[in-house]
């Protein structure tokens, strides 16, 4: 494994420009995305770039799966409320082994490497559940709010009918029950 | 990107190819059909909802009906074409801004990401020149010789049952909050061809129920609810009551008085729906505290005006009230409260529709003496000028340690910044009400600021994942904020802010809540006589 983090380092660069690009291509019109730098301007994009990045540094330190519980956060709360399926939504997080094995494929001296993927592939496995499971969160806390603006009396505005032309049906039908 | 099916997943776990297919687009935008599904559209309006406005003097919605966006079959009118290409002629004709804004883009850009539709979602036709195509390609086809000639080469497009269905797509993906028009150099209002959009559709009766609803419940009681006068009045005696169990102060409003000094008028969420009836309150106290002789109306119970949403003549007819009822209570002018596209009806509207208002006065407040010169064609004044002029002239007295758990930025609603200007009333006001408050990042806010994601009647839950998408930029900016500088209230002057945009921070930054200016203003208010309970979260205290 040593030797594996060692190339994942290496070609840090690399790996994460791909496994960025690849991600962002998901998007109908990904340029923008790309391509603008401010933060405010491009929070899909800057916020991608930035969690993905986190993630990737995370998983050569093989820290605890509770550190990467916030630059996951960072990109599924975005992919959670866009169109993108359950599992197009956190597709990018396996993706990453597609791409290291692509990067690795390239160069003749990683090669051997190909081989010894597998704890590398446990971990993005791991960082991949806990996506699902913030992923699952973040409709929950849709849902929630749903029903919160249903409890809290915004959805009167609508959903309700109008009073006084409720009480002037029920005069109405009242009127009319005394006439038969 | 392509769905992720079974097989590809087993293979990719053997083999290991990309679950990832990329989505760029190989077709031309024309091409890319409109596709409704469950959660991507608002629900269309209820037919007796527009049976019952079409009944009505002054206005005009025909071709009542049910029918459901994600059916093939819309049940348009027959003659379909003709109506909505007689009414885009009509309108050519009526609105010289509309024709330029069809002839004049040069399709540079500087609009393209600016909405926060096209921001949150990275769809093409979110940009606002592309939704304006939407409409120009129909307009080149039909009322340019080259677009009849040339055809798709000029980017003329026929009138198809698919464009309309588009046309419905996208004007409600687009809040009218114009911060793509701060950037166009040649200053075309997307909004205003949004309006022009939804003007069209509601000809062949295309529309959305929250829409019309609040609509059509204005145009019987005068508000959003259809709240009948006694139950309008009931709850601001609520709002009354809750004051004096909090302060002490026993606040006794008037309705309906004749030959009050001010009418007072402010969106109808302000005196039901929670966090507004804080800022109600806000607004309580700060007229006691000050002895002002105003009054409400049961009448003109709404400030919001969802016919700007809607139609001209809906938004004309539903904004009479306010005149009307000013002059028949014979006030001198009128105090506004905290709402976004009210104040873009008052201010940009109002006047040129329903006046001239030779019965009333400029306003001039009663307490400081000061006269608003720049309401002296509409003789409304803004509740943030109004109270920026008390604080000024030193006659109300705030203790700002009373919002000590307040940590505050501000929002500047798409409508008071951009339609009227307001920047920096509001903020006078939060200088001296709170003594912690960080501006968000300058590309949001003033002028630039970004819309909650769910005005103009786009704030209703069916398209909860849309609103949070496109409210991200907006929350992106509160989060900053929040992580460096601990803020934890977002202020707004906006009604729709403060209901949409506290379901967008429980979505993107729960531990921000978000107050109106004149609750965090009620909360500092010092009054004499007061006997106030230990308020540690302000008005909101629990007691």
């Amino acid at each position: 494994m040593e030797a594996v983090i060692e190339a994942l380092a290496r070609k840090k660069r690399e790996i994460l420009s791909l496994w960025i690009e690849r991600t962002l291509d998901s998007y109908v019109a990904p340029g923008f995305f790309k391509t603008a730098k401010d933060p405010f301007a491009n929070p899909v994009g800057s916020n991608i770039t930035t969690g993905l990045t986190a993630l990737f540094d995370l998983l050569l330190a093989d820290a605890e799966i509770q550190a990467f519980a916030q630059p996951l956060d960072q990109v599924v709360r975005i992919r959670a409320v866009q169109e993108f399926t359950p599992a197009q939504a956190v597709a990018p997080f396996l993706e990453l082994k597609w791409v290291v094995k692509q990067v690795f494929s390239g160069d003749q001296g990683l090669k051997p490497l190909l081989a010894k993927l597998d704890e590398l592939d446990c971990r993005i496995d791991r960082m991949a559940l806990t996506a699902f499971n913030i992923y699952s969160e973040c409709r929950e806390q849709l849902y929630r709010n749903r029903i919160r603006e249903l409890k809290s009396g915004s959805s009167i505005l609508t959903d309700a009918a109008c009073p006084s032309a409720l009480m002037r049906r029920a005069q109405q039908g009242e009127s009319a029950g005394l006439e038969k | 990107m392509a769905v992720v099916k079974v097989d590809k997943l087993a293979r990719s776990v053997a083999e290991g190819p990309s679950l990832m297919t990329g989505s760029i687009p190989t077709k031309n935008w024309m091409d890319v059909p409109a596709v409704f599904k469950p959660g991507n559209y608002a629900y269309p309006a209820k037919a007796e909802v527009i049976r019952y406005l079409d009944s009505q003097k002054g206005v005009s919605f025909p071709n009542a009906r049910e029918w459901n966006p994600e059916d093939d079959d819309w049940k348009l009118p027959e003659n379909w074409k003709e109506i909505i290409l007689k009414g885009l002629a009509d309108r050519l004709d009526r609105f010289r801004s509309l024709k330029i804004f069809m002839d004049c883009c040069v399709r540079c850009g500087a609009c393209a990401d600016k909405c926060h539709f096209f921001i949150g979602t990275g769809d093409p036709k979110n940009m606002p020149v592309l939704r304006a195509e939407l409409l120009r390609s129909v307009y080149r086809k039909e009322f340019t010789r080259a677009g009849k000639i040339l055809g798709k080469m000029v980017g003329a497009r026929e009138m198809t049952a698919g464009v309309l269905k588009e046309w419905f797509m996208y004007a409600y993906q687009c809040t009218e909050c114009r911060r793509c028009s701060v950037f166009c150099p040649y200053g075309i209002d997307t909004a205003e061809i949004t309006m022009m959009l939804r003007e069209l559709l509601h000809m062949v009766g295309v529309g959305i129920n929250w829409a019309m609803e609040p609509v059509s419940n204005s145009n019987r009681t005068g508000n959003h609810m259809g709240l009948t006068p006694q139950a309008f009045k009931g709850n601001v005696e609520f709002l009354c009551d809750d004051i004096e169990n909090l302060t002490g102060v026993r606040v006794n409003p008037t309705f309906n008085r004749k030959g009050a000094e001010v009418l007072f008028v402010t969106p109808s969420a302000d005196v039901f729906a929670e966090p507004g009836i804080f800022t109600c309150m806000g607004y309580l106290l700060l007229f006691e505290a000050i002895g002002l002789d105003y009054t409400w109306s049961t009448y003109a119970s709404e400030g919001g005006n969802f016919g700007l949403f809607t139609s001209n003549e809906m938004m004309k007819k539903l904004n009479g009230k306010i005149y009307a009822e000013a002059k028949r209570l014979g006030v001198r002018w009128i105090l506004g409260g905290e709402c976004g596209h009210m104040w873009r009806v008052l201010h940009q509207y109002m006047d040129t529709m329903n006046g001239p208002t030779d019965f009333l006065e400029i306003p001039r407040s009663p307490i400081t003496g000061t006269v608003f010169d720049n309401a002296a064609s509409t003789k409304m004044v803004h509740i943030s000028e109004f109270t920026a002029d008390l604080i000024k002239n030193n006659k109300i007295k705030l203790d700002k340690s009373r919002n000590a758990h307040v940590v505050a930025t501000f929002h500047d609603s798409c409508n008071p910044s951009r339609a009227m200007g307001l920047l920096d009333e509001p903020r006078y006001v939060l200088d001296n009400v709170v003594d912690n408050w960080f501006e968000m990042p300058p590309n949001t806010i003033r002028e630039q600021t970004f819309c909650c994601g769910s005005g103009t009647a786009l704030n209703t839950d069916e398209i909860m994942e849309l609103r949070m998408r496109s409210g991200l930029p907006r929350a992106n900016a509160v989060r900053y904020v929040h992580e460096k500088h601990g803020v934890n209230t977002l202020g707004c002057v906006c009604a729709i802010d403060r209901a949409t945009l506290t379901t967008l921070m429980n979505y993107w930054v729960p531990e921000v809540q978000v107050a109106g200016l004149s609750e965090l203003v009620g909360n500092a208010l010092v009054i004499e006589g007061e006997q106030r309970q230990d308020l540690t979260e302000g008005l909101r205290t629990l007691v």
